[in-house]
């Protein structure tokens, strides 16, 4: 094959990281929104004291176990977010408001 | 083609022109010094461009070259403040190009009134800029629930208090924001109330509840000063900037 410009230099650890970004940004976003609505329904008051307790220790280990993942592929709080432009971005800002 | 264009900066006072001859000349764009076309109490600030670059199309290529428009942004804003000092300044938009003194001549003549009301607004003023950013208050103040029984239970309510705070926090700041600009339009003779800026232009991460920009005069400048020094609250926390030539006041539009 005849010499073709090197346009794509995958650099798999790269590749790997940003796929790893990607995905945990969408996990991190759909445990945001959990989080959310589960206490939304707490402060409606309408489930039980059990349902409330397993809720939070879900979510909990839900966002230890996202901290660990990040920690493994090296990346900030804030890198897990997606900028979208005019509409802002994703997730809210690391340390914003809700 | 002619040898060059006008490039048009700002208009202002006539009068003091022939009594400051110590004045130190301006340069402009393109380093070149500026000089004024007067018509009568009116008279515009100008230099002589190269009108290849100055052309209609070449301007519309340039002005996507940010360093280009950078540089010509920055000449154009240094005439500006150089004038400012001596004079009220009516400012006219970046790249502004006239064929001739002829027409810019004709410019004053024919939109002299509005010229002379502008300058008549911002003569003695100085334009100010106001920002306001909400403070976050960091660390928890609230009693921390510690039911070893239900950590589940304890750690959504430590979620609820958390969110409930930054809500509260950013609040309080835009309201204290909203009574400070109250205040301060009371002082000022105009405001002119802008977007806030992203977090990502302005470089820091607190949210901007407020962005202004207020016309005063001495008293009022010093008023604002001690309003912005006061702060306005323990949310919010305010910056000052200028004086500005009145860029929000007295920018001179073309007429379509």
């Amino acid at each position: 094959m005849a010499d073709l410009p090197a346009r794509l230099q995958l650099d798999p650890d790269a590749v790997g990281r940003d796929l790893g970004r990607l995905v945990l940004t969408i996990v991190e976003l759909v445990r945001q929104l959990m989080e959310r609505q589960a206490i939304r329904r707490v402060e409606a008051g309408d489930l039980p004291d059990e349902t409330v307790e397993r809720l939070g220790l879900g979510l909990m280990r839900l966002e230890e176990a996202m901290t660990e993942l990040r920690e493994h592929f090296g990346l900030r709080a804030e890198d897990l977010n997606i900028d979208l432009g005019p509409l802002g971005s994703l997730l809210p800002q690391a340390n914003d408001h809700d | 083609m002619a040898d060059s264009v006008v490039y048009l900066y700002a208009v202002t006072d006539a009068a003091p022109a022939e009594e400051r001859t110590d004045e130190p000349v301006l340069a402009g764009v393109d380093g070149v010094p500026v000089r004024r076309v007067v018509s009568g109490d009116l008279a515009a600030v100008v230099s002589s461009v190269d009108p290849t670059r100055f052309s209609e199309e070449a301007l519309r290529r340039s002005l996507e070259d940010l360093q280009w428009l950078e540089r010509t942004a920055r000449a154009h804003d240094a005439v500006v403040a150089g004038v400012a000092r001596s004079g009220p300044v009516a400012p006219v938009r970046l790249a502004t190009v006239y064929l001739d003194d002829e027409n810019v001549h004709a410019l004053l003549d024919e939109r002299a009134a509005e010229f002379t009301a502008a300058l008549d607004r911002i003569r003695g003023r100085t334009e100010w800029g106001v920002k306001g950013f909400a403070v976050r208050s960091e660390g928890d103040t609230s009693p921390q629930v510690t039911e070893d029984s239900k950590p589940g239970t304890a750690y959504l309510m430590r979620r609820r208090a958390e969110r409930d705070r930054a809500a509260r926090g950013l609040q309080d700041a835009a309201e204290a924001a909203e009574a400070v600009h109250q205040e301060m339009s009371a002082l000022a003779v105009a405001s002119r109330r802008y977007q806030p800026q992203d977090p990502r232009l302005s470089g820091r991460h607190e949210e901007m509840v407020l962005n202004v920009a207020y016309l005063v005069n001495e008293a009022g400048a010093e008023a604002l000063r001690r309003l912005v020094g006061q702060q306005g609250g323990q949310n919010l926390r305010l910056e000052l900037t200028g004086p500005w030539a009145p860029y929000s006041f007295a920018t001179l539009e073309e007429q379509a």
